[in-house]
């Protein structure tokens, strides 16, 4: 069942064309990967995909109930942007006690998802601290905590570990891979190709405001990685060979006397998209 | 509702987290509020281009009338002529400074140079414009004077009075055999001298400097006010001016926080939020609002334990209050969505705020402004809020007195929210 459904989107801001007739369609218990380097219209897609936007043409339906527009489908909804959205002169557990409240949670309820959004991401002893204390992985998951306090079907993460240590990234992704045995859809966007391999269902390779590319990580490996390269050391250097057994290649000169060392290189995301747009994806 | 109070507690809080947001949002609006009060308490000095004044002539004679025309004449003063009924309700409704009644008898009053009483006039004066009495004060025994001094330099006039006088001290029982003889011969000898004197009249005031001791005028101040004869204190004047400086310090505060919002990305998860463009302003509104009652009640409670203020009426000013706290969240929600930073949304109310406050006289009292300020001051809310305010401190409204500067101050501020609310949607899609 399709939990949101983007149909033909298209958004300028003055001449740029920030988004370009994008359509995609993200079912529900997956993670979606919108993968693309800064710029090419991953914000944009999510602030329409939420509502924040109002795209120039085309239609957003989330959860088969309409647009987000509508606060009620929009309470479907939990949103982690990009810049951390708290506040930092409340404390963890105000902060989450506010935003709960906005979304029409109280009493016992609201200290209950409280509660529950602390402890998930690992908050709770830090709760009565004051925001501005936290580190910036802390602020990162308290950034998450709030966009789950509602417990929303479907869950936007617009880059949610920049600039965080490699401690708080793990347990990021611990959190993402623990929403999504929970059933909840995640979108998640990034430039990090790892992340992506690590976490997405399916993945969009999106530059210059269009969907390149749309699959899962093998299907979009198969048809726009290429081929495996079989690297051989030796006294001349290193020689690289192209194919797609480099098992076979590898088995054929085991009585080479000549080869110091050998690797594989499997295609991988970054190879995708710098096939599909001959530019690597951090340039 | 609900909601928009979860907003507001928010905000509210954040104000008291932040020591020194919290110091300028109250403790620096009381600051200089007072500081304002004081300095236009004890204001002097600067003159007005013209004073608009009503006269009262209930003399009718042709000195009264010549009196009328002499002040007419005036470039301090332009007079409005109106029955004393008429002119004590413009005075006490504060459309006019001051009135001046020429009584009955100034004519005769007039030609006693020698004896007699001297001419009487009484000035109805708004009790927040003395400095404007003050000036009114000297324009009128200004010309009383200059009419005595043409008296002494017209030989036709002195000789008429010289012979009512020497009249007078025949017919007078008060004198004895001595001092009747005494004031005969000094009579004589004037008219002997007045008789001798080249002709034609001497110019104003030539001869002013030799009757120090004869008063031209005598002239009498009344402050108008409906229910109480004075207006208890003077901080009670000039309170008004106060609790508007308070109030536009407060709301100037406000004026970024929305800034402060999308700025640091928060706007962002506001907006996620199931809730309207117009509830998040009006969340922000109410704190505005209780900041800005906080700050009045603060300044009111001040004002009563420390200079003894007496607002004529609580319930009125309590209305007055809410009328201009309404109006003020209005226009700050209104700025702060046009700022795209803390500095320009900043920048913004406070440039407003204070021409505002030039036009309506909380900057330089609005006598002191030229016509055509006077003319536009009507849009300016600060003047509305100090109609209001004066209203029911000293003035003496009644509720439908009020119903004026109320209504303006409630429909300014429901515009302005209304007019931020569409502006802050299409900003923000």
């Amino acid at each position: 069942m399709a939990m949101l459904e983007l149909t033909n989107l298209c958004k300028s801001f003055g001449d740029l064309r920030a988004v370009d007739d994008l359509s995609l369609t993200i079912e529900t218990g997956e993670v979606f990967g919108l993968l693309g380097p800064n710029g090419a219209g991953k914000t944009t897609t999510i602030h329409m995909a939420t509502g924040l936007l109002v795209p120039d043409s085309g239609t957003v339906v989330l959860n088969m109930q309409g647009s987000p527009a509508d606060p009620e489908v929009r309470a479907n909804i939990g949103v982690a942007p990009q810049a951390l959205s708290l506040y930092e002169e409340l404390t963890g557990q105000e902060n989450l006690d506010f935003f709960g409240s906005l979304q029409g949670l109280s009493g016992k309820g609201l200290a209950q998802r409280v509660e529950a959004s602390l402890e998930f991401v690992s908050l709770a002893d830090r709760r009565k601290d004051l925001v501005k204390s936290y580190s910036g992985g802390m602020k990162r998951r308290l950034n998450i905590a709030v966009a789950l306090i509602h417990e929303p079907r479907i869950v936007l993460l617009d880059e949610p570990t920049v600039g965080v240590d490699p401690q708080s990234r793990n347990a990021i992704f611990d959190n993402i891979l623990e929403l999504k045995a929970h059933g909840v859809t995640v979108v998640y966007t990034t430039h990090y190709m790892e992340e992506a391999e690590k976490l997405c269902d399916r993945v969009a390779i999106m530059d210059n405001g269009k969907i390149l590319a749309l699959d899962s990580l093998p299907g979009l490996i198969n048809a726009h990685g290429g081929q495996s390269v079989v690297i051989l050391e030796g006294p001349d250097g290193e020689k690289r060979i192209e194919t797609d057994h480099p098992l076979d290649e590898i088995v054929k000169r085991k009585d080479q006397s000549d080869i110091a060392s050998f690797r594989v290189e499997r295609p991988d995301l970054e190879r995708v998209f710098l096939n599909l747009t001959g530019r690597q994806l951090r340039d | 509702m609900n909601k928009i109070w979860i907003l507001a507690k928010k905000d509210l809080r954040l104000l008291i987290r932040d020591k020194t947001g919290a110091f300028f949002t109250f403790g620096f609006p009381i600051m200089y509020a007072l500081f304002f009060g004081m300095i236009f308490k004890n204001m002097g000095g600067g003159g007005p281009t013209t004073m608009e004044i009503i006269v009262v002539d209930q003399d009718q004679t042709q000195a009264s009338q010549a009196f009328v025309h002499k002040l007419n004449e005036s470039d301090s003063t332009r007079i409005v002529e109106k029955n004393l009924e008429e002119a004590v309700e413009l005075v006490q409704k504060g459309k006019k400074p001051a009135y001046v009644l020429i009584r009955e008898g100034y004519g005769e009053a007039a030609q006693n140079i020698f004896g007699g009483n001297p001419p009487a006039f009484e000035i109805g004066v708004d009790p927040s414009k003395r400095v404007q009495s003050m000036i009114l004060e000297g324009v009128l025994m200004q010309h009383a004077a200059d009419n005595f001094s043409r008296a002494f330099s017209d030989k036709d006039t002195m000789s008429k009075q010289i012979a009512r006088s020497r009249e007078r001290v025949t017919q007078s029982e008060d004198l004895n055999a001595t001092e009747r003889v005494i004031f005969s011969t000094f009579f004589a000898a004037l008219d002997s001298f007045m008789q001798n004197a080249p002709s034609g009249n001497t110019t104003d005031g030539e001869m002013g400097g030799g009757f120090g001791s004869m008063t031209p005028a005598v002239i009498t101040t009344k402050e108008i006010t409906q229910q109480k004869t004075d207006t208890g204190n003077t901080f009670n004047i000039t309170f008004p001016q106060s609790l508007v400086w308070g109030l536009m310090g407060c709301a100037a505060t406000f004026g970024i926080s929305l800034v402060v919002e999308r700025v640091r990305g928060t706007l962002v998860r506001l907006r996620m939020s199931p809730i309207s463009y117009a509830q998040i302003l009006a969340g922000k509104g109410l704190a505005c609002f209780i900041c800005l009652i906080a700050v009045n009640g603060i300044m009111l409670v001040f004002g009563m334990l420390v200079f003894d203020l007496s607002p004529n009426n609580y319930p009125l000013l309590v209305l007055a209050i809410l009328c201009s706290s309404v109006c003020f969240v209005g226009i700050m929600m209104l700025l702060s969505v046009l700022g795209k930073t803390e500095a320009s949304a900043g920048g913004i109310g406070w440039a407003v705020l204070i021409v505002m406050a030039m036009l309506g006289g909380g900057m330089i009292p609005y006598m002191f402004l030229p016509d055509w300020i006077k003319t536009i001051a009507s849009v300016s809310p600060v003047k509305w809020t100090v109609i209001a305010m004066e209203g029911a401190i000293f003035r003496g409204f009644t509720l439908g007195d009020m119903m004026l500067p109320c209504g303006v101050l409630l429909g300014i501020g429901v515009v302005c929210f209304a007019l931020g609310a569409r502006v802050f949607r299409w900003m923000e899609s």
